[in-house]
């Protein structure tokens, strides 16, 4: 690839700028749709955008015992990895690169934000900060080994570890979904865990821990903060529908930007209304969720796909 | 469909709020819908006005005023920033003269409408609530 | 492990209003707590002491917001006792009217805020969705969503036509279907079960030492309700069930509220059937007899009790409010021995507490 496509890649599609303008969409579609849910009218299109300009010009403060370089840095950190994770999620059918391996780097590089923000609360020395903290890590374990063994299912079905070529297969023989629909939905329940939505805002619980480990942040760092959860929302759902919805893929002949958007657009609805529907759960029934119920299907899933793969 | 109950109880009723009119009510950008019994703006027919002062003596909040030169000539001041809009100057008055408007909307912009003469009685003298002739 | 203090208020998203309380937690196990009140204190009853009784009608309203009628209702009982006067039918129908209207509304906040508090955002909208009915209804009885300025001593200032009546019952049949909708959730939604039951627990003993009445202790199966047992206005006429409730957690307590929010429209449609005609108050005399009284009511959190004694003048000499937040408050720290952080913003809130009414 030339220099020039390369940096189109990076940062304008689907780098840097669509990523920006996806994540905000993503997030006013998402407020919308739950307000309508509740019989509310919900904000206006440029919302996201207005909440980020203005927390970007807002005064930035720290407590007096938080460590300044760490607070700065964090979120940085975080911004980074997620952009970086979308980069070899093919939008569309098109990734900016794409190698043997890259669904094990991109779920790694996607669980970098949820140690990040433990160490936020970590270090900002409040109590709800630390609090919060100690919650996120303890959802952590309880959702991502379920949607790390959930995610290996596609991989296994496809035969290849490279996430354009598990969209390949897919449209190919079938999606993925019809073959592992409990690996779909273990998937998605632990995308609504990584993603700290409802039900399982445990961490940002408004009315126990006022904003867990974002508590003390505000301006710029805080409007890093808020860019990184809606990407990683963004770079979420379409990681589900590349390794599960079969990407581009319809059989039909349709225009495949146009497919990709309906299916992450059904996605995102999924995601909104299991957060309408649910009140929060306790970070103890949350434990006992993820591994009473939710790991051995993951288990079940795996053997299945290995079973019936061999 | 029993047994899936419990995890979609809720489908039906977002399904209804979806489909129909959001219940938000659109004031400012649509005008405001007041009750009829709303108590509102106090005003006062300057010709039934006696100047007894029972409304004064009633007010909870003391925003009411009866400024009192003979017995032909008083005025009768009323202080909205004060006033709790309870209706009961309504209530007390014997002759009537007070009603609580509801053309009204509890936020005064201006400073110098926070003190209202609302009767200006002098002898023979008629003038309209504002204190004006 | 070590022990944290967090702080829950004075200013905390969980409270409506200002309440501190302090709670050591060890991990995720709440260890102690300490509470402290006095935020919202106000003075009224020493305010009570320099306003007329007229006058005083209007600021006991300003208790509370949510159960502002029924402060207004005892207020002018006790006082009407004092003068020795005798309400006419039709001021004392209409009083109960909106009494229990407004035990509708505070339910139903109350079910939001529990809600919403508890991370279930949905049944917060549409509780107080619902409750817009209620408001509604007594918005065109008179004039006011919340300050309703309807009672006077010696009656009620407003009055029903005929029309009126009718499209209160159509309001109240709409209401009757959402709170059952709402019953339909909490008894199914699995995620709400799983959240307020065994959460919150108070036995009857407890209740018995804590003095504490209202739906917190009907939910634990101590039957109490002053509008049965010891009847004021028009009670002893109409014909309700007192719900209780034997679990003592915060479900139950959830149940009994709601249970109760559809006796009260039951209530309410008695009253509109058997409304009598004639005038709806008498005049009442400004100077009040030397002499104590001890006027009390059902507000929607328990038992309200005023004592109002004079010494002949047209000031009272003193008003004296017991609310029934404070018991409940008391019963605190009970509940929240051994439970979860994330309990404690259900326990909080299941209690119902109006923190206006107990600091006055």
């Amino acid at each position: 690839m030339t220099l020039i496509s390369e940096l189109f890649a990076l940062l304008i599609f689907p780098g840097f700028v669509f990523l920006f303008v996806a994540a905000l969409t993503f997030e006013w579609i998402d407020r919308r749709v739950i307000a309508r849910l509740q019989g509310r009218v919900g904000p206006a299109w440029y919302q996201p955008l207005a909440d980020f300009i203005k927390l970007m010009a807002k005064e930035d403060v720290l407590p007096s015992g938080a460590n300044k370089v760490a607070a700065a840095a964090l979120p940085m950190v975080a911004l980074a990895a997620v952009m970086t994770a979308g980069l070899y999620v093919p939008v569309a059918g098109r990734a900016a690169s794409y190698f043997e391996g890259d669904l094990i780097v991109v779920l790694f590089l996607l669980s970098l934000p949820s140690l990040a923000y433990f160490l936020a609360g970590w270090i900002s020395v409040g109590v709800y900060s630390v609090i919060g903290g100690n919650r996120s890590l303890l959802q952590y374990f309880s959702y991502e080994v379920p949607f790390l063994m959930a995610l290996t299912g596609p991989a296994i079905f496809s035969g290849t570890w490279s996430i354009t070529d598990i969209v390949l297969r897919q449209s190919q023989t079938t999606w993925t979904l019809f073959v592992q629909p409990l690996g779909f939905l273990l998937a998605l329940v632990g995308l609504i865990g990584k993603l700290k939505r409802d039900p399982l805002d445990i961490p940002k619980a408004k009315s126990e821990v006022i904003a867990g480990p974002l508590t003390e942040f505000s301006g710029r760092k805080l409007a890093l903060w808020h860019l990184t959860m809606d990407m990683q929302t963004v770079v979420g759902i379409f990681l589900l529908v590349n390794t599960f919805l079969g990407g581009y893929s319809f059989g039909a002949a349709l225009p495949s930007v146009f497919v990709f958007a309906i299916k992450a657009l059904l996605v995102l609805l999924a995601l909104s209304a299991a957060s309408v529907l649910y009140a929060r759960l306790r970070i103890d029934q949350l434990a006992n969720l993820g591994w009473r119920i939710l790991v051995p299907l993951a288990l079940v899933q795996i053997a299945f796909v290995i079973w019936a793969g061999g | 469909m029993a047994r899936s109950r419990p995890l979609f109880y809720l489908l039906p009723e977002l399904w209804h709020s979806l489909v129909s009119q959001p219940c938000t009510v659109g004031y400012p950008f649509e005008p405001a819908v007041l009750p009829a019994g709303f108590r509102g703006r106090v005003v006062v027919d300057p010709d039934k006005c006696k100047g007894c002062g029972l409304c004064v003596r009633d007010c909870p909040a003391f925003a009411l005023e009866l400024q009192r030169e003979s017995r032909d000539k008083y005025k009768l001041i009323y202080y909205p920033d004060r006033c709790a809009y309870c209706g009961q100057c309504e209530i007390s008055c014997h002759a009537d003269a007070i009603s609580l408007q509801n053309d009204f909307v509890h936020a005064i912009p201006e400073r110098d409408t926070l003190k209202v003469v609302l009767v200006d009685h002098d002898k023979g003298r008629a003038c309209d609530v504002d204190g004006e002739e | 492990m070590t022990k944290v203090t967090i702080p829950i208020g004075p200013q905390h998203p969980l409270l409506k209003e200002p309440l501190s309380f302090l709670v050591t937690v060890e991990g995720e196990r709440v260890v102690d707590s300490k509470m402290r009140l006095g935020y919202v204190h106000r003075g009224i009853e020493r305010l009570c002491q320099q306003r007329t009784y007229v006058q005083n009608v209007h600021l006991m309203e300003r208790v509370c917001g949510i159960c502002s009628h029924v402060h207004t209702t005892t207020y002018c009982q006790g006082v009407e006792a004092l003068l020795g006067l005798e309400v006419p039918e039709r001021g004392l129908y209409l009083r109960t009217l909106l009494c229990e209207l407004e035990r509708i509304h505070s339910h139903l906040l109350w079910l939001g805020v529990l809600a919403k508090n508890m991370g279930f955002d949905t049944i917060f909208m549409y509780a107080w969705r619902y409750r817009e009915i209620a408001l509604d209804i007594m918005e065109s009885l008179s004039g006011g969503r919340v300050s309703h300025a309807v009672n006077i001593i010696g009656g009620v200032r407003i009055d029903m036509d005929a029309a009126q009546v009718e499209a209160v019952l159509g309001q109240l049949d709409e209401l009757d279907t959402h709170i059952t909708t709402l019953l339909g959730v909490i008894e199914h939604e699995k995620t709400f079960r799983v959240r307020t039951q065994n959460v919150g627990l108070l036995s009857p003993e407890q209740v018995r030492r804590y003095c504490v009445v209202g739906p917190v202790a009907r939910a634990s199966d101590v039957d109490v309700d002053l509008r049965r047992d010891a009847p004021y206005s028009i009670y002893d006429r109409l014909d309700f069930k007192v719900i209780t409730h034997a679990d003592g957690d915060v479900w139950a307590r959830t149940v009994v509220r709601l249970l109760e929010c559809v006796e009260s429209t039951k209530l309410c449609r008695q009253i509109l059937a058997s409304l009598p005609d004639g005038p709806t108050s008498t005049r009442a005399p400004r100077k009040v007899p030397a002499g104590e009284v001890v006027s009390r009511s059902e507000a929607p959190r328990g038992e309200v009790i005023y004592y109002i004694r004079s010494n002949g003048k047209d000031k009272p000499a003193r008003v004296k409010v017991r609310t029934p937040t404070l018991p409940s408050l008391l019963a605190l720290y009970d509940q929240l021995r051994d439970v979860n952080v994330a309990d404690i913003s259900v326990v909080l809130s299941g209690v119902d507490l109006c923190i206006a009414c107990a600091d006055r």
